[in-house]
């Protein structure tokens, strides 16, 4: 049985792998808000467990016993949300920290009913797919527009969604899961990018880039 | 003159004919517009504790006097920024009898989507499309009436700059004023547009809704509020919530936003902004067509001013060419007002004061005040605010400031600043109060409380004088050198501490990015001439006041006994003569007057040999002279600037902060030198 501290690791590195350039240690420490120090640390249990595995190429990534065990975790998270929203009628703002916090007390019993419960949703509340009890999802691997070069495209695919005023800014520029984006130029030091949708070219800074996933046409 | 909101519209709303507001998305040519219809008599105003304004003036056309508010440009009329908040309550307060809409016909598709949005809100809307020269020139080619059919609104095709077809524009909009003034003043009701399952919805709501409209919420249709509230407004929220009948309502929305979520898989805010991005697509591609438009001059600028390679050595001679023309241009300024003062007025100034005060200490302190006080802003501030107004204005109107903030966001954010700010950094060398102003470019009141901070500490012209005048040349030029090294490194550790210190963060950017325009005279003047006159206004007094106190000090001889209380701090820690402690007093009027009045002082108290001042105060003592007057607080003017701008308790914190530096760093260059044998 994995520990809360193994599955959050768990939760992510799978949100991270794949984001375009090899993962790191910093990176998965600030997304944990942890050191880097104590990131190595944990990541070197994970993959003494072979839940995850260090590659020269890509970084850190999970095994496919670390992925099922993170798809497992995933499902039980969007299924607490959807019960949070839809049972207890909490907003869809609000759900996502409790959802933390219920996820690693849900056992495999409380999960199959909470499923028949909730009516088996496809999606959790910000239409995130719910993966099934095989850990078999319909998301797509995504990329965060920061990942992008020069010159390359892509369809937005999701916007982290913590900070509304943000995502409803980006929405009333265009920039919203569903359109076309454009790298035009990346400026130097890890500086903002210009991107071009619908029509316009906008400055995004590093940090708001980072939260828009996008996917190949 | 910054007024409230309310008081300045409701004044326009008495002696016009017709209110008009104007809405538009940034850098449409809504500024341009506003100041070729009212010329030079706009007052700026303000919501409480808000940096954004409105500006008001009024117009006339024919017989008609015709009011104009300018709201500030945004992309929406949500509330989530502080802009789009001031713009939509700008029109809600000031109940305008048309919103004219701007529209940037190279880019309709994203400028049509605010229109619809005060349509959806039940806004009588008149559309002017703008910069139709420039999307003619990208082979654009609009069917104007077309685009009016679809919207069901008026559209006039204008191109600001020029003043053509604003005639037009407001006899359309007089039209339709007078239109709904005959109809009893009955809003338009916004026609249903959006997909099926969505207007029905919104039908359901607007009709439980109806009764609370112009009763507890401000005056929007049925249908706007409905819309509002599925977008999840916050502002109407609370306000529906707090009526009679509200939380059933709302308690409906809630339904009806979840089966609007069930039915399209996203959020139903989402989906209302997706479906008017929909509608506003589809309008701009039925009526324009879109030529092979070659690159222009325009776009290959722009190209080269963000790329890397090219970017940073246009920036950099754009920098240094800042510099140079402030300097310049500033320092020319400054030596024709001053001699025209001296000429000028300053005889008859004297005539007077001595026909009305006679000859004696009450003359003299009057001398201090309108005489030395005007002629010290005229030399020192005045110039250099005037020629930076100018030169800020060109990069804002031409695009280049964008360019800017996209090359340096990154550097700038290390020090919790945004990409813009590096403009008024530099532009600080020259003068701090023009900079200081000039932070109005940054959008959060952290990044211009830091960027202020910064400012104050870059050198200005009047602070290189005394390093160069009474360092440099005297001692020589490495010690200037050192000076300047010192207050570059304080500005960095500032910048990185402050950030480190502030609560809050850097704000992310999110900018558009505006090709290059070629900036209209006209325009770059009027602006130059508004910022000029609200400084004017605020800093003359502060500058006046503090003349007469600095001239009643010296003229009653109440200045020697300050000697005494500033011994231990002058004497004891730095370890300068005392007579330089009162000079660094003096400095507050302009810092260049420390050099003089130290020469002045010590010929009283040391004779006539103390005309070199190396003949009392050794070297490392002028080296400790010229950081401390260089750091600690910049001058009168800079601390009008700083009080205008940010309040006078951010202002003063500043200024606490500068002193408490200027003596930590004065007393440890004076400890540091002495221990490595140079005191």
């Amino acid at each position: 049985m994995a520990t809360p501290i193994v599955e959050e690791y768990l939760e992510a590195i799978y949100k991270l792998q794949g984001a375009g350039k090899a993962l790191g240690t910093t990176e998965l420490g600030k997304e944990l808000k942890v050191s880097a120090a104590s990131a190595s640390e944990m990541t070197d249990r994970l993959v003494q467990r072979g839940l995850a595995e260090k590659m020269k190429d890509t970084g850190i990534r999970l095994t496919r016993k670390g992925q099922r065990a993170a798809l497992e975790l995933i499902r039980k998270h969007r299924l607490s949300e959807r019960f949070l929203v839809d049972v207890l009628g909490m907003d869809w703002k609000d759900v996502h920290d409790e959802a933390c916090r219920l996820e690693h007390a849900i056992s495999p019993e409380v999960e199959s009913r909470l499923d028949k419960l909730l009516g088996s949703p496809a999606t959790c509340p910000h239409g995130h797919p719910i993966p099934d009890r095989q850990g078999r999802t319909s998301e797509q691997p995504a990329r965060r527009l920061s990942g992008l070069r020069r010159n390359e495209t892509g369809v937005i695919a999701k916007i982290a969604e913590e900070q509304r005023s943000l995502l409803e800014y980006l929405a009333t520029l265009g920039m919203m899961p569903g359109s076309d984006v454009t790298v035009q130029q990346v400026a130097p030091f890890d500086g903002p990018l210009l991107v071009q949708v619908r029509g316009a070219t906008y400055a995004l800074g590093r940090e708001v880039a980072e939260k828009i996933w996008v996917r190949e046409k | 003159m910054a007024l409230s909101c309310c008081s300045a519209v409701h004044e326009l709303r008495g002696h016009a004919d017709f209110v008009f507001a104007l809405a538009g998305n940034p850098n449409v040519g809504k500024s341009s517009m506003f100041n070729t219809l009212t010329g030079t008599g706009a007052v700026t105003a303000n919501y409480p504790g808000k940096t954004v304004e409105i500006n008001v003036a009024s117009t006339r056309l024919a017989e008609l006097t015709i009011g104009l508010v300018d709201l500030p440009g945004t992309y929406a009329l949500g509330a989530v920024s502080e802009d789009q908040w001031v713009a939509r309550q700008g029109i809600l307060d000031g109940g305008p009898d048309v919103v004219i809409a701007i529209l940037d016909a190279t880019n309709l598709a994203r400028n049509l989507y605010m229109l619809l949005q005060l349509q959806d809100m039940g806004l009588p809307v008149v559309a002017a499309l703008n910069l139709v020269d420039e999307a003619r020139k990208k082979g654009i080619e609009t069917d104007v009436a077309r685009l009016s059919m679809l919207l069901g609104v008026p559209v006039i095709p204008t191109v600001a700059t020029r003043g053509e077809g604003l005639e037009t524009l407001l006899s359309a909009a007089v039209s339709a004023a007078r239109a709904l003034r005959a109809d009893g003043g009955a809003r338009p009701g916004s026609r249903a547009r959006y997909g099926q399952d969505i207007e029905q919805v919104v039908a359901e709501i607007a009709h439980r809704a109806q009764p609370l409209v112009g009763v507890a919420v401000p005056a929007v249709t049925a249908r706007g509020l409905a819309l509002l509230l599925l977008e999840n407004d916050q502002q109407f929220g609370e306000l529906v919530r707090a009526a009679a009948g509200g939380p059933e309502l709302l308690a409906r929305v809630g339904q009806a936003a979840e089966r609007i979520k069930a039915a399209h898989g996203e959020e139903a805010a989402l989906r209302l902004i997706r479906e008017r991005h929909g509608l506003a697509g589809s309008i701009a591609d039925e009526v324009q067509v879109r030529g092979s438009g070659r690159e222009l001059l325009s776009q290959r600028l722009w190209r080269l001013t963000t790329s890397p390679v090219t970017g940073i050595p246009i920036l950099l001679l754009t920098l240094a060419a800042t510099f140079a023309f402030l300097f310049v241009v500033g320092n020319l300024l400054s030596q024709l007002f001053g001699m025209a003062w001296q000429a000028g007025v300053s005889p008859v100034l004297q005539w007077v004061i001595h026909a009305v005060a006679g000859n004696g200490v009450v003359a003299r302190i009057l001398t201090w005040g309108p005489d030395a006080g005007i002629q010290a802003a005229l030399a020192v501030g005045i110039p250099y605010v005037l020629t930076f107004y100018f030169l800020l204005a060109f990069l804002e109107d031409s695009g280049y400031l964008n360019s800017v903030a996209f090359l340096t966001d990154r550097l700038m954010h290390k020090f919790g600043l945004h990409g813009r700010s590096i403009i008024p950094l530099v532009a600080g060398a020259g003068c701090n109060v023009p900079a200081i102003i000039g932070t109005r470019v940054l959008t959060t009141m952290r990044e211009r409380v830091i960027a202020s901070t910064l400012i104050v500490l870059v050198p200005c012209s009047a602070r290189t004088a005394v390093i160069v005048g009474a360092l440099a040349s005297l001692v020589g030029w490495q010690w200037g050198v050192a000076v300047f090294l010192l207050s570059g490194l304080l500005i960095l550790a500032s910048g990185a501490g402050l950030n480190a210190l502030m609560p809050g963060q850097s704000s992310g950017l999110v900018m558009e990015m505006f090709p290059f325009r070629m900036p209209s005279l006209r325009t770059i003047t009027i602006k130059t001439w508004f910022r000029f006159k609200d400084f004017i206004f605020f800093a003359l007094p502060i500058v006046l006041a503090g003349s007469l106190v600095l001239g009643t000090l010296y003229e009653t001889g109440w200045i020697w006994k300050l000697t005494g209380p500033l011994a231990p701090v002058m004497e004891g820690w730095l370890g300068l003569p005392a007579v330089a402690g009162l000079t660094l007093i003096f400095a507050v009027l302009r810092k260049e007057l420390a050099l003089q009045l130290l020469v002045t002082l010590a010929l009283v108290r040391y004779g006539p040999r103390a005309t070199n001042l190396l003949s009392f105060m050794a070297p490392p003592q002028l080296f400790v002279y010229a950081l401390v007057n260089t750091i600690y607080i910049p001058c009168i003017a800079t601390i009008a600037a700083l009080g205008r701008e940010l309040g006078w308790k951010r202002a003063t914190a500043i200024m606490v902060f500068t002193v408490v530096l200027a003596l930590a760093v004065g007393g440890g260059a004076r400890f540091v030198l002495h221990a490595v044998g140079l005191g």
